[in-house]
C-alpha cells in the first residue's frame, strides 16, 4: 500500500520535496497547495502532480493525504500542523520548525496529541558523509566527543539571497533570527547527537560583514554569526557566514580518540588519527593517510554516481524514506522530538543575544 | 495622461522612458525596485524639461506596491518579469506580480477599468515553435506553446504571464496591447542569449549554428514599445518585435569573439545537438534528475531549430528601426567590450 502524500507551500523548496517524493515507491504525490493559485498550478503542471488547490483545507478534506509536507514560510507551520493532524495526516516540516521555541513546543505537542508522527527536514544528517560519521562515532572510533565545529556558508548573491535583499517585505526578515533562523538548524542539529545537554552555555555574537561578495548596499542584514555553547562534556562551535567563500558546510568532530572532519558539499569524510610512528616519521605519515582516506572516499564517490545515488538532494530521499517507514510500522520516526526542540530552543537563545528585540 | 511604466529602473526600462519622453509624453510614472536605477532615469529629464518624471518605489509582489503603482495611470506599460532563478522564483516574478496589478488595476475607483490600456511585454518564447519544424517562418499567427512544461521555465512563466493578461482583458474589457520581442539586447545587457549557444564551464558551446537570431536593440525595441502604446489601431493586438537585416548565431559570436575578445568555443551541429540531448535526457531519467535536463530534444527544437521571422505587422503599424543592425551590434559591442576591459 503506497502512501498518499500532499504538500502545502509551493515555493522554491517544494520542488525538492517533489523531486525526492517521486523517488520512493511507497509514496504518491496526490495533490499540491498554495494560498497563491498561481504557485499551486505552476508546481503542478511542471511535475504532473494531479490536482492542486488554494485551500488547504479543502484539499485534506478531498484528498486525505496519510502525509502533509509543510513547506510554507515557518509563520504558518503551528496553525497548518494542527489542521492536518486534525484531519489525520503526518507531517514532514521543513525548517525552521517555527518562529519561537514555544511555537515549536506546540507544534510537537499537537502531533504527539493526535497520535500522529512529524519529521523535520534535517536533510544533511541523512547524507552518506554525515551517516559514516554517526558509524564512526557508534562504534567507537572517535572514542568519547570532547568538541565540535559546525559550520555553514551562505551566498547572499544567490537565487535565495538576492531574493530576499530585494524584497524588504520577504518572510524571513519577519523572523525573529532573520537570515540565521532560515539556516541555523543546519548548523545545530549535526551538533546536538553529540551534546545532550538540555540547557548548554550559550554565547552568540552577530555582526553584518562589509566586505566580499555577499555584501549588498542599504541591506542591514546581520550575515556573520559565531556561538561558543558548552555542554557539561562536550563544547562546540557554530559558525554561520555570508562572506567566507567557498560556500560550504563542514563538521569537525574532536574525539579523545580520533578526530573527524566531515565536508557535506564534497561529501567527504576524514579521520585525524593519533600519530603511532615516533618522532619525526609521525610528522612524516599524516599527509599520505589523510590523502589515502580522500581518495577512498573519492571512489565511494564516483561509486554512488554511476549507481545513481549522488543527488544533492540525496540526503532528504533518505529521510523521508525513513520517515514513511516509521509511519508504515508505526516505529520511532528518524529524528527524536527532544532532538529537534533542543536545536529550537538553541536558537531561540541565541537569537535573543543578537537581537535583543527578540528577548522583549 | 499619466504613464506607468513597470520595471522602468531596468535594460529595457529605462529605455521605454526616454522613448515615452521622445514621443512627448510628459507624465510618466516610473515604478521601480531599486533606488540605485534613479539616477539614469533622472538623467534623462534633462533634455525634457516640460516633463515630469515620478519615481515610485516598490515591489510588485506586494498588493499595496500595485495599488500604489497604479493610481490615476490610463496608460499601463508592464515590463516586470522574472528573468532567471528558480522556476517558483520566475512564476512569482512574472505571472504572480502581473496578476496583482491587474487586480489592482480592477479595485481602483479613479479610472474606469475600461478606459485604461495595457502593454504588456511578453516574449519569442510563447510560441509554439517545435511542431512547426525547423526553418519554419513565426509571426503573430503561429499557435502558442501547448507543452509550456517540457521548455525552459522562463518561457514556460511568460506564457503563462501572457495567457493570464488575455484572461483579465476578457473578464475586464480593457485595451490590451502585446508585444513579443525576441532577443533584446545592448549596452547594459547580456554578451549571449541562448539562442546563440550555452557557456558550460570554460567553453562556449555554439549551437545556434547558421539560425537566424532574432535580435531586436534595446532603442529599436523600447520604440516599438511605445509607439504600439500609443497607437489607436493597437487595441487587441500582438506584434513581433525584432531587428531587420538579423545576424546569424554564427556571425554574431564571430563578431563578439572580433570585436570584444577571444573565447574558446565548439561548434555542434544541429543533429549533434539533438543525439546529445537525447542521451542526457536518457540519463536524466534513468538517474531519477543526477544531472539535470538542461538540454531535452524539445528544447533543443524550441531554442536551435531554426526559424524565419516576420516583423511585418510591426512595420504595418509604422514602427522604423531607429539603429540600423550593424549599428547596433557595434554599440553592444562597444559596451561589452568596456566591461570586459573593467573586468
Amino acid at each position: 500500500m503506497s502512501l498518499k502524500i500532499a504538500i502545502v507551500g509551493c515555493g522554491k523548496i517544494a520542488d525538492a520535496h517533489v523531486e525526492e517524493i517521486r523517488k520512493i515507491p511507497s509514496a504518491q504525490l496526490c495533490a499540491v497547495c498554495d494560498l497563491e493559485p498561481i504557485m499551486a498550478e505552476q508546481l503542478a503542471v511542471r511535475y504532473a502532480v494531479p490536482r492542486w488547490y488554494s485551500d488547504v483545507a479543502k484539499m485534506l478534506d478531498a484528498e486525505k493525504p496519510d502525509v502533509l509536507h509543510i513547506t510554507t514560510p515557518p509563520q504558518s507551520h503551528l496553525s497548518l500542523t494542527r489542521q492536518a493532524v486534525a484531519a489525520g495526516c503526518h507531517i514532514f516540516l521543513e525548517k525552521p520548525v517555527a518562529l519561537r521555541h514555544c511555537d515549536a513546543e506546540a507544534v510537537i505537542a499537537s502531533v504527539a496529541d493526535a497520535g500522529r508522527k512529524l519529521a523535520v527536514n534535517y536533510w544533511p544528517r541523512f547524507e552518506a558523509p554525515a551517516l559514516e560519521l554517526r558509524r564512526l562515532y557508534e562504534t567507537g572510533v572517535l572514542g568519547k566527543p570532547v568538541h565540535v565545529e559546525s559550520s555553514i556558508g551562505y551566498d547572499l548573491g544567490g537565487e535565495f539571497g538576492l531574493a530576499l535583499q530585494r524584497d524588504p517585505e520577504h518572510w524571513v526578515h519577519r523572523l525573529p533570527g532573520k537570515l540565521f533562523q532560515n539556516v541555523l538548524d543546519h548548523v545545530l542539529n549535526k551538533i546536538t547527537p553529540f551534546l545532550d545537554d538540555d540547557h548548554p552555555f550559550i554565547q552568540a555574537i552577530a555582526w553584518r560583514g562589509e566586505t566580499g561578495p555577499g555584501a549588498a548596499a542599504g541591506s542591514e542584514l546581520l550575515d556573520e554569526l559565531r556561538v561558543i555553547i558548552r555542554g557539561e562534556q562536550t563544547s562546540a562551535y557554530a559558525t554561520f557566514s555570508a562572506h567566507a567563500r567557498p560556500v560550504g558546510q563542514t563538521l569537525r568532530v574532536y574525539g579523545t580518540k580520533n578526530t573527524a572532519f566531515v565536508d557535506y558539499a564534497a561529501r567527504t569524510v576524514v579521520l585525524e588519527r593519533k600519530q603511532t610512528f615516533p618522532s619525526a616519521l609521525g610528522r612524516l605519515f599524516p599527509p599520505f593517510l589523510v590523502s589515502k582516506d580522500y581518495l577512498r572516499q573519492g571512489m565511494k564517490n564516483v561509486s554512488s554516481f554511476s549507481h545513481a545515488r549522488f543527488h544533492f538532494f540525496d540526503g532528504m530521499r533518505r529521510l523521508l524514506t525513513e520517515f514513511y517507514s516509521s509511519i508504515e510500522k508505526d516505529s520511532p520516526p528518524p529524528i527524536s522530538y527532544a532532538e529537534i526542540l533542543r536545536v529550537s530552543a538553541m536558537m531561540e537563545q541565541i537569537f535573543e543575544q543578537v537581537y535583543p528585540e527578540v528577548r522583549a | 495622461m499619466k504613464v506607468l511604466v513597470t520595471g522602468a529602473g531596468g535594460f529595457l526600462g529605462t529605455q521605454v522612458v526616454a522613448r515615452l519622453l521622445a514621443h512627448g509624453y510628459t507624465d510618466i510614472r516610473c515604478f521601480l525596485r531599486d533606488p540605485g536605477k534613479a539616477e539614469r532615469l533622472l538623467a534623462l529629464t534633462e533634455s525634457y524639461p516640460g516633463a515630469h518624471l515620478e519615481l515610485c518605489y516598490g515591489n510588485l509582489r506586494s498588493k499595496s506596491g500595485c495599488a500604489m503603482a497604479v493610481a490615476g495611470v490610463s496608460l499601463v506599460i508592464h515590463l516586470v518579469a522574472g528573468m532567471k532563478g528558480a522556476p517558483a522564483e520566475l512564476f512569482a516574478d512574472s505571472v504572480v506580480v502581473s496578476r496583482n496589478l491587474l487586480e489592482a488595476l480592477e479595485a481602483r475607483d479613479d479610472i474606469p477599468i475600461t478606459e485604461t490600456r495595457v502593454v504588456l511585454v511578453s516574449s519569442f518564447g510563447v510560441y509554439g515553435v517545435v511542431p512547426l519544424g525547423r526553418g519554419a517562418r513565426i509571426d503573430e499567427t503561429t499557435p502558442l506553446e501547448e507543452h509550456p512544461e517540457l521548455r525552459d521555465p522562463y518561457s514556460h512563466s511568460k506564457l503563462r504571464q501572457e495567457q493570464l493578461f488575455w484572461e483579465h482583458q476578457r473578464k475586464d474589457g480593457f485595451e490590451l496591447v502585446v508585444l513579443r520581442p525576441g532577443v533584446i539586447y545592448g549596452p547594459g545587457g547580456g554578451a549571449f542569449s541562448s539562442r546563440v549557444g550555452l557557456q558550460i564551464g570554460p567553453v562556449f558551446f555554439h549551437l545556434g549554428g547558421s539560425n537566424l537570431l532574432p535580435l531586436s536593440f534595446v532603442v529599436n525595441c523600447a520604440e516599438a514599445i511605445v509607439l504600439a502604446a500609443g497607437h489607436p489601431d493597437s487595441a487587441g493586438q500582438v506584434y513581433n518585435v525584432h531587428d531587420d537585416g538579423l545576424p546569424t548565431a554564427s556571425r554574431y559570436l564571430r563578431e563578439y569573439k572580433r570585436r570584444v575578445k577571444r573565447i574558446r568555443s565548439l561548434r555542434l551541429p544541429y543533429f549533434a545537438t539533438r543525439l546529445l540531448a537525447r542521451c542526457l535526457q536518457a540519463y536524466h531519467r534513468r538517474s531519477q534528475g543526477q544531472l539535470p535536463a538542461i538540454l531535452t530534444p524539445y528544447k533543443v527544437a524550441a531554442a536551435w531549430g531554426g526559424n524565419r521571422f516576420s516583423n511585418a505587422k510591426l512595420h504595418a503599424l509604422g514602427w522604423r528601426q531607429l539603429v540600423s543592425t550593424p549599428d547596433a551590434m557595434a554599440q553592444t559591442f562597444d559596451y561589452l567590450r568596456q566591461q570586459n576591459a573593467k573586468q
